[in-house]
């Protein structure tokens, strides 16, 4: 019961959270290019306005363009469940369950690429093209730096994997966890189409990777892939926040209010990721398109060099 | 060389071919008959070193029987130009193609066969250009039997491109309505994955009939139509124009109007060159740059309110003068301005030239080789970055250009970096003209009279606008009005130069190059 319960609170505290990382790292650009920019709860408003709105469909699209909303976006929420939010409470768990969170991923990403194809215009087939590129490049360093920390772990369970990272004391004395904590940061950029992979502000069609699969969709339609890809944004940096910058240790007791309060301290590390990511964004330039693989190659050589280290030094 | 020098020569060399010469001002007028006008082009090219900068035609069939087309050559160091003038029958209506000889001339001819229906004979490719399928063929605006009022019928044609066939080779079509407040061009890309092997661009969507809508006005309306022709190029536009009606009336501006039109043709060179910065900017997603410098093309606005009070500079210039003393009594807060503008410029050049991951997406980026900017006399700063160290400021000077101390910045490489380095040098370059201008400038008269016009005279006013050279012909009519106007602006000639320079890069990379190029689709289509 209580596993269920937590688990939904886990849902929630997600799903509610994830269009505000979008609000935070939107601020931190305006202020950095003198503006005032959007409200930080901006993309609410977005959300329930596109909700509202008429979705306007192509005559030439199949199911397949009107299924992967909701396939995206169940894709992303079902994978929040597995994404523990706080290492104190037990949580739906099983060996193996961050396999499946990455494969619901790239399951709603399948589709994403397919339905962008499937109105047959333009700039989807682009889209998809790159985005297929894009995220088999980066695939081998996830799926690296992930074993890395289950060979740690010693499971492939995620909530054994962040207990496990909550009992090393400080991380940054591990080369290991700096090298794998760098390829997730280069990760998430790829995963969720920020600077320097691809540029979320962008109007121009011809450069664009993720927006320009979601250029046919309209009304809730798009509100449903817009709200799937910030609650994978969030997932991600749900998974760094627990697994390399742990504090659940810090916590002197124990009872709801240790939960409560863990919960606030997993707020904060999700602010501290989103400005981080915000600043990359800001100091960065977009990399000219085929100069991602070696983007890609970085992040895969830090996963690999931390998985070495680990047979080298131990945990 | 001098006028008579070169008039001699040429006549010397082709007096086969050559009916009568007259030289006028700068100008040196040849009639020539049309089975040599090939040979005189090609050799003006090559042995004189002249450039084609202009070509179009005259119906003349009213006064004269026939019409006329006039082939003008800049010869740029010397500050001379040459116009050859080749009568057609309009029987006929055929006149010998040169764009075999000289590549430049091919646009041209093409926009005379949709204008005129005149058929340039030889010309390696036919398509319409000013004109999309569902413009009825023999229906030729500038024909002067043509009423302005008429409303040609819907020809329901489709648009043809040219197709690259191949496995894995595919096309994607861009446009005519873009993400963005910009203006409307179709552009046709033929693919191998990312790489670009043609493209193709469909210009010509805002044809707005510039010049059958000056025929018949007064000096006074031409002006403002002269005003409207690109937003951006408004103050140049105007000058160019003020600059062969004050030629045809013979008369000296006043010191004081040469150098305020000097500073606001610098001020809208700065505004435009900060927009286009920022443009570069922002399509490799550098906010923080983009900004930083639209924040600065703000402050250049700042200038205009001071100035006139208007961003666009329109009714700023008079043939014959200025309408105010814009300057009087604001040299210290403008000196200001401008200084603040160039510290913070300074800065956020510094910034942005040392970012290597910003030097790594423009460096190598939409190459325009010299030849090619050659050929196609490609201008302005497009012209320069390729190393064609020509200005029409310094080789025709004109307002107070002649008194004033500034360089031309030049870059070899052709690329996208080097059309940046060219457009940040030149902003210097205004700022220190602007500034140069207010302290020195004489104090005086704004404005001359501009008397009669006598009819069927004719002068060439040549500005360097943001973009390039910028050509305007006038011929006036009788009773003080315009008979012709022919307006050539530099985007005319750098189109077709763009869609070479994208050749072989990747189509994410398409946006920043043509930035970089930042061409006017209204100045291209009159």
């Amino acid at each position: 019961m209580i596993v269920i319960a937590n688990n939904l609170i886990q849902l929630l505290v997600i799903l509610l959270l994830a269009p505000m990382v979008d609000g935070i790292i939107k601020k931190c650009k305006s202020l950095s290019q003198k503006r005032q920019g959007s409200p930080v709860l901006q993309m609410y408003y977005d959300l329930f306005k596109l909700i509202r709105k008429e979705s306007v469909v192509s005559d030439t699209a199949s199911w397949i363009y009107k299924a992967t909303p909701y396939i995206v976006f169940s894709t992303a929420a079902v994978g929040a469940l597995l994404v523990p939010i706080s290492t104190l409470m037990p949580s739906v768990q099983f060996s193996g369950d961050i396999i499946l969170l990455f494969s619901l991923l790239a399951l709603g990403r399948f589709f994403m690429c397919l339905a962008a194809l499937d109105t047959g215009s333009t700039f989807g087939g682009m889209g998809s093209s790159r985005e297929a590129l894009i995220s088999s490049l980066i695939e081998p360093s996830i799926l690296l730096s992930i074993f890395t920390i289950g060979l740690i772990a010693d499971s492939t369970s995620i909530h054994q994997m962040m207990r496990a990272m909550t009992e090393v004391g400080n991380p940054f004395l591990h080369p290991v966890y700096i090298l794998t904590f760098l390829a997730m940061l280069i990760i998430i950029l790829a995963e969720t189409s920020r600077i320097p992979v691809d540029d979320p502000a962008t109007h121009l069609e011809l450069t664009m990777v993720h927006e320009a699969m979601l250029l046919e969709y309209s009304g809730r339609h798009l509100a449903l892939m817009e709200y799937g890809a910030a609650v994978k944004q969030l997932i991600l940096m749900t998974l760094v926040a627990n697994l390399f910058l742990p504090m659940d240790q810090l916590i002197p007791f124990a009872g709801e209010g240790a939960f409560i309060l863990s919960i606030a301290l997993y707020a904060v590390r999700v602010i501290f990721l989103s400005v981080v990511i915000a600043i990359t964004e800001i100091s960065t330039v977009k990399f000219r398109f085929f100069s991602i693989p070696n983007l890609a190659a970085l992040s895969f050589i830090l996963s690999f060099l931390g998985f070495l280290q680990y047979f080298v030094l131990g945990r | 060389m001098r006028i008579q020098d070169l008039q001699g020569k040429m006549e010397e060399q082709f007096r086969n071919h050559i009916i009568g010469s007259s030289p006028l001002r700068n100008e040196l007028y040849l009639e020539v008959d049309s089975s040599g006008i090939k040979e005189i082009c090609s050799s003006l090219e090559s042995e004189f070193g002249c450039s084609l900068i202009s070509l179009f035609a005259m119906d003349e069939r009213e006064n004269k029987g026939h019409f006329t087309i006039y082939y003008a050559f800049a010869e740029r160091s010397a500050g001379l130009l040459i116009v050859l003038t080749v009568t057609v029958d309009p029987s006929q209506g055929i006149f010998p193609s040169i764009s075999t000889k000289i590549p430049a001339a091919a646009l041209y001819e093409r926009e005379i066969q949709d204008l005129f229906g005149l058929h340039p004979l030889g010309h390696p490719g036919g398509k319409r250009l000013v004109f999309h399928g569902n413009w009825p063929e023999n229906c030729r605006p500038l024909r002067r039997d043509f009423p302005l009022s008429s409303r040609p019928a819907f020809a329901d044609e489709k648009m043809e491109f040219s197709t690259i066939n191949g496995e894995g080779v595919f096309e994607i079509p861009v446009g005519p309505v873009h993400a963005g407040i910009i203006e409307p061009g179709h552009f046709r890309f033929s693919l191998a994955g990312e790489p670009i092997l043609n493209l193709e661009a469909q210009l010509y969507f805002v044809h707005r009939g510039i010049e059958k809508l000056s025929e018949g006005k007064s000096i006074e309306k031409g002006f403002y139509i002269s005003e409207r022709i690109s937003g951006d190029e408004t103050f140049t536009n105007s000058l160019a124009y003020c600059q062969s009606i004050e030629k045809i009336a013979g008369i000296k501006v006043p010191d004081r109007a040469e150098y305020t039109r000097v500073l606001f043709a610098e001020l809208e060179r700065l505004t435009s060159h900060l927009g286009d910065l920022a443009g570069v900017c922002l399509d490799v997603a550098y906010g923080f740059a983009a900004y930083q410098i639209r924040m600065i093309r703000g402050w250049s606005y700042r200038v205009a309110d001071e100035l006139c009070g208007m961003r666009f500079l329109r009714s700023v210039n008079k043939p014959g003068g200025i309408r105010r003393d814009f300057v009087a009594g604001k040299e210290e807060s403008l000196i200001a301005l401008l200084k603040e503008i160039k510290k913070e410029l300074e800065d956020t050049v510094d910034i942005v030239m040392h970012n290597s991951q910003f030097i790594d997406r423009v460096e190598n980026t939409g190459i325009l080789s010299n030849r090619i900017a050659v050929d196609l006399n490609a201008s302005g700063p497009g012209g320069r970055a390729s190393g064609i160290p020509y200005d029409v400021r310094k080789s025709f000077p004109y307002a107070a250009y002649g008194s004033l101390d500034f360089q031309v910045p030049v870059q070899n490489d052709g690329d996208v970096s080097s059309r940046v380095k060219v457009k940040v040098a030149e902003c210097f370059q205004s700022i220190s003209l602007m500034i140069q201008v207010i302290e020195t400038m004489p104090t005086g008269e704004i404005k001359t009279e501009l008397g009669m016009l006598a009819p069927y005279q004719f002068a060439f006013g040549l500005t360097e606008s943001p973009r390039g050279e910028n050509v305007h012909f006038i011929m006036t009519g009788e009773n003080q009005t315009l008979l012709r106007y022919k307006v050539r602006t530099p985007s005319f000639c750098n189109w077709p130069a763009l869609c070479h320079a994208v050749k072989g890069n990747i189509v994410p990379d398409f946006p920043l190059i043509n930035k970089s190029f930042n061409l006017s689709y209204a100045g291209n289509d009159l």
